[in-house]
């Protein structure tokens, strides 16, 4: 019979939430026994007999607020706020329940709950990098908390700050309302910071600097830089018309087939079919010596006519040196 | 415009009249009012006026034990009270001479 009063108390009080506890204490205080008397005088329910609690509430606060003593409530201009969070708090726990047993938890919060010692260690190392950023004003910062650029005081600086963190990972629980909230701000910052450092590295690591891979970046092929070749004989003749071939008998392509026009300082396209393309570039001046013994290249060719014979020659030599 | 409107004004008056000749409790007064002709009154508005009459300083309380059923809280009049019954009456009849010399003068009554 009791709860019957108690239950209906507790509606009203519900129902008046947006008083101060004060105020609604005082409205409270006496309504147990004067329900306890309205019951003994009658039949029915309180429900049937004095409507719902809301409604009842209702009524108390209309008339409590209407001579001095207890002003007319504010609206509870949160209330909406509220409404929305607290749906949003009843969605989060029906996920919470469904997502739980597909990876073998009654709840995926009891996972979490499991997780927290990791998530210390990790705020620790957050902590750590979060001060080596700030002491070292912003140079860029690798892995290590590192401070003016020396591993030891970064090792020292992790292992303090991890430690500390899980420190405060045990006591926390037991912590009062204002140092609590400093510790979820400072989460909060913690972790937009954490955010911001993981997308700077994420995208170091997928576009690299150019300075960073290009420096000391030696070319794999050490004959880019060969725009010409001479080939010269035993007796340091050059081999004008030359064919280099590898192992496979494919033909190397060395080179460039440009020259510079010595008196007019033109690029022009080399006619030579094999090398050197420009023979009057030759670096040991050889191709004069050639005339006089060599007998597959009948051609005088010193410097100006090069290009001219050039075209002829090829059938003739170039079989010649190559005897196969 | 309804009585529970009207009502609302003049509530503190109501029960503090209602307690005049007689203390009483809660429920009691609640009655005393509806038989008097008030029906609208709410049993929360008699409640919520006799714990803000009671905080105002214009009753005194006492609980009365009984052999069946509660125990029962009674409030009455103190000198604070008859002296406000005195004070909202007179406002009341003023106000009420008022409005109906009003309504009296427009022909509508």
């Amino acid at each position: 019979m009791n709860d019957e009063i108690t239950v209906y108390v507790e509606g009203v009080r519900r129902s008046l939430a947006g008083l101060s506890e004060a105020t609604r204490e005082e409205l409270l205080e006496d309504l147990p026994e004067h329900l306890a008397e309205v019951r003994a005088e009658g039949s029915g329910t309180l429900v049937d007999r004095l409507g719902t609690p809301e409604a009842y509430a209702s009524e108390l606060r209309s008339t409590a607020g209407l001579v001095g003593g207890f002003p007319e409530p504010p609206l509870d201009r949160f209330a909406q706020l509220r409404e929305a969070r607290d749906q949003a708090l009843d969605l989060l726990a029906r996920a919470d329940r469904r997502t739980g047993p597909v990876i073998g938890y009654e709840k995926a919060s009891d996972f979490l709950v499991l997780l927290r010692p990791g998530w210390w260690v990790l705020r620790g190392y957050l902590v750590a990098m979060a001060l080596a950023y700030v002491l070292s004003d912003g140079t860029r910062l690798g892995l290590l908390p590192r401070i003016g650029n020396n591993e030891l005081v970064a090792l020292f600086l992790l292992a303090g700050c991890v430690i500390v963190s899980i420190v405060l990972g045990k006591r926390s629980a037991a912590f009062s309302r204002l140092p609590r909230l400093a510790v979820q701000s400072g989460t909060v910052v913690l972790v937009i910071f954490a955010l911001s450092g993981f997308l700077t590295a994420d995208d170091n690591a997928r576009t690299p600097g150019y300075s960073d891979v290009n420096y000391g970046y030696s070319d794999p092929n050490p004959y880019s830089n060969v725009n010409d070749v001479y080939v010269y004989d035993g007796q340091g003749r050059l081999v004008p018309n030359a064919r280099l071939y590898d192992q496979d008998g494919s033909p190397i392509q060395l080179g460039t087939n440009m020259c510079t026009d010595p008196s007019t300082g033109e690029t022009i396209r080399s006619r030579n079919i094999g090398v050197p393309y420009c023979p009057q570039d030759a670096p040991f001046g050889g191709s004069s010596a050639l005339p006089s013994a060599s007998a597959p290249t009948e051609a005088p060719s010193p410097s100006t006519s090069a290009p001219a014979d050039a075209t002829s020659q090829p059938t003739r030599s170039a079989p010649a040196s190559f005897s196969r | 415009m309804d009585t529970t409107q009207l009502l609302k004004g003049v509530l503190d008056l109501a029960v503090l009249a209602a307690l005049r000749d007689e203390d009483g409790y809660g429920y009691d007064i609640l009655r005393r009012l509806r038989a008097a002709g008030l029906e609208d009154v709410g049993d929360a508005s008699v409640y919520g006026t006799l714990r803000r009459l009671f905080n105002g300083g214009f009753l005194n309380t006492y609980v009365v034990p009984s052999d069946e059923g509660p125990h029962r809280k009674y409030y009455g009049l103190n000198a604070a009270g008859r002296a406000e019954l005195q004070r909202s009456g007179k406002i009341w009849h003023g106000f009420a001479t008022t409005m109906d010399d009003l309504l009296r003068e427009r022909g509508a009554a």
